[in-house]
């Protein structure tokens, strides 16, 4: 701001309205600019710092302990099955939701015309409801003594996990990969979808005239074409997949057993629950470093494609 | 068409209309389940109700969810607000210079695209608490602004590069400073770009739950996620209540998202520009 004052200062007086526009210009950085500075990039940036602290959540005084909260995750077998925990999900969500959305997408793009909006439109709809709906939604529906699933297992003359569908630890991991597929597939579809309609028609036929139809023409047309659209989606679904939070944190969380306990949900028990501020941090950073870096991979990607 | 080309096509179908019956029955659950009475629900669990009753709705109107909605609507008005005016200013002013200290502002505020949020609870919370902003609904309106501008700062960004300078310069000519131009001439010229990102973040900010789970710990002040999460704890053998709840909450968005579909993918397809 400063310098564009003195050159006000220093100036003929010729072209005042430039000046003006100078300052205007830093006051119309100032309001995003201090947002995103004070609610994100400093307190990130006390996380990383508090990580190499000891200190409770109302206490004033902290305690340097260097690397000593990252010396007792390395230690600690529930970060780590937190941690394969989430690898988990990001693999069955990339399979599940990439995969399914790529399908569905490649079905509605060519295959089916009539109709197609209806559908699209109410496979996209779970991406608008909260997550805490579809995870009170899907506990009914999981419920062991109210819900339909069991009702309906039942009637097929199956027996349903004696502990539920989500008190099972050997299945509960795999009902929360469902629950998210639900929820996500339709996000992922449209994306893909944008991608494929980017794909000029004349690709096709001049294909088609080479006599390149079918899995050829989708191996040497389809897949180059949305090849940066499945990476971007990937990418997105990694993230969400480290990032996951609510949906654990209500339907089960963590439990049981810690069977589903994910980096989300055992950072905010460690900060909030035992009062481990520090150590809490520690995770958040490990978090923090893995979501910072695909980000940075997903917007570089998005403006490349 | 060929007997083949039929089958292939039928296949194609079934696949499409099975998910589509898949995504569509838990909305039903959630639906006829918040018109049933409890003995009803258990004992014909995917049958419509036999008679639609308003009970379960009345029951969760009146444990709060109605002051939760009123709470959602202001946050969820407010935080919106604050995105759309902070980053279409931000965005203008880095779409028009070519100062290169611009170009670290833009990084500074992309980068706060890749923060989660869970990854800086602790911090925030002890911010805002040491700030004595707990349980303030004007207060929470703010972190969830800051956590909307990367996004629609990008957003805007390259709605403003594509826009014609001719319309700007003409009014520079005429007098008019940055900012007078950006309001008169640029906003109202706008409304798609507006629209998108309003509708997108307003989507967002309505489902939120970490931080209303932080922040707002009074049941007087929570917004409907974390309401009705809090109620749960009290009423958890009523699920018609719940679902009455989860409604409200939740039919609303359908209903915008419905009539605002166009405008709704179209911010999606900038995460892919």
């Amino acid at each position: 701001m400063a310098p564009s004052l003195t050159s006000t200062l220093g100036d003929t007086g010729k072209r005042p309205v430039l000046n003006a526009g100078n300052i205007s210009a830093s006051a119309m950085m100032a309001p995003a600019l201090i947002l995103v500075g004070v609610f994100i990039l400093i307190p990130a940036a006390v996380a990383v710092i508090g990580s190499f602290f000891d200190f409770g959540m109302t206490s004033a005084t902290w305690t340097f302990v260097g690397g000593a909260n990252y010396r007792r995750a390395v230690t600690d077998p529930l970060f780590w099955l937190a941690i394969s925990n989430n690898i988990f999900i990001v693999i069955g969500s990339v399979v599940s939701q990439v995969g399914g959305g790529a399908i569905l997408a490649a079905i509605l793009d060519r295959g089916i015309r009539r109709g197609s909006v209806v559908y699209r439109t109410i496979i996209f709809m779970p991406v608008v409801i909260s997550s805490i709906a579809v995870a009170f939604v899907w506990m009914l529906i999981l419920d062991p003594n109210v819900g339909p699933l069991n009702a309906i297992v039942k009637t097929l003359g199956l027996s349903p996990p004696r502990l539920g569908w989500l008190g099972d630890p050997a299945i509960s991991l795999w009902m929360l990969l469902l629950i998210a597929a639900w929820q996500n597939v339709g996000f992922q579809m449209m994306l893909i979808l944008a991608g494929l309609q980017a794909i000029p028609k004349e690709h096709y036929e001049a294909a088609s005239l080479d006599g390149a139809r079918g899995l050829k023409a989708f191996w040497y047309i389809t897949l180059p074409g949305i090849r940066n659209v499945l990476v971007l989606a990937t990418l997105i679904t990694v993230i969400g997949g480290f990032k996951v939070f609510d949906l654990v944190f209500v339907t089960t969380g963590g439990g049981p057993a810690n069977a589903t306990q994910v980096l989300g949900t055992y950072t905010y028990t460690q900060a909030f629950s035992f009062g481990n501020m520090g150590y809490a941090n520690a995770m958040a950073v490990v978090l923090l470093v893995t979501a910072a870096l695909l980000g940075w991979l997903q917007v570089r990607l998005s403006r490349r494609a | 068409m060929t007997l083949r080309a039929r089958s292939v096509a039928i296949g194609l179908h079934a696949f499409v209309s099975l998910w589509t019956l898949f995504v569509l029955v838990p909305v039903f659950v959630m639906v006829i389940s918040a018109f049933k009475s409890q003995a009803e629900l258990f004992t014909r669990p995917l049958a419509l109700p036999r008679q639609f009753s308003f009970a379960a709705f009345e029951r969760a109107w009146g444990i709060g969810i109605s002051g939760f909605l009123v709470n959602s609507l202001l946050v969820t008005a407010l935080s919106v607000l604050f995105i759309v005016i902070a980053s279409s200013l931000a965005a203008y002013v880095l779409a028009r210079s070519d100062k290169p200290v611009m170009r670290w502002v833009y990084v500074a505020i992309v980068a706060g695209f890749a923060v989660p949020l869970q990854s800086v609870m602790v911090p925030l919370y002890q911010l805002v608490s040491s700030a004595g902003l707990l349980n303030s609904r004007l207060a929470i309106a703010l972190p969830y602004a800051a956590y909307g501008i990367p996004f629609t700062t990008m957003l805007f960004y390259t709605f403003f590069l594509e826009f014609p300078r001719e319309l700007e310069e003409a009014a520079r000519l005429d007098g008019c400073g940055r900012i007078e131009v950006f309001f008169r001439i640029v906003l109202p010229l706008s409304g798609p770009v507006i629209a998108s990102a309003a509708i997108f973040q307003a989507v967002f900010n309505w489902n939120e739950f970490i931080l209303a789970l932080l922040m707002l710990t009074k049941t007087d002040v929570r917004t409907l996620p974390v309401g009705i999460y809090g109620l749960t704890g009290q009423y958890s053998a009523d699920w018609p209540a719940l679902m009455a709840g989860l409604a409200i909450a939740t039919v609303p968005l359908i209903v915008i998202f419905l009539l605002a579909q166009r405008h709704f993918v179209r911010s999606l397809a900038g995460l892919g520009k």
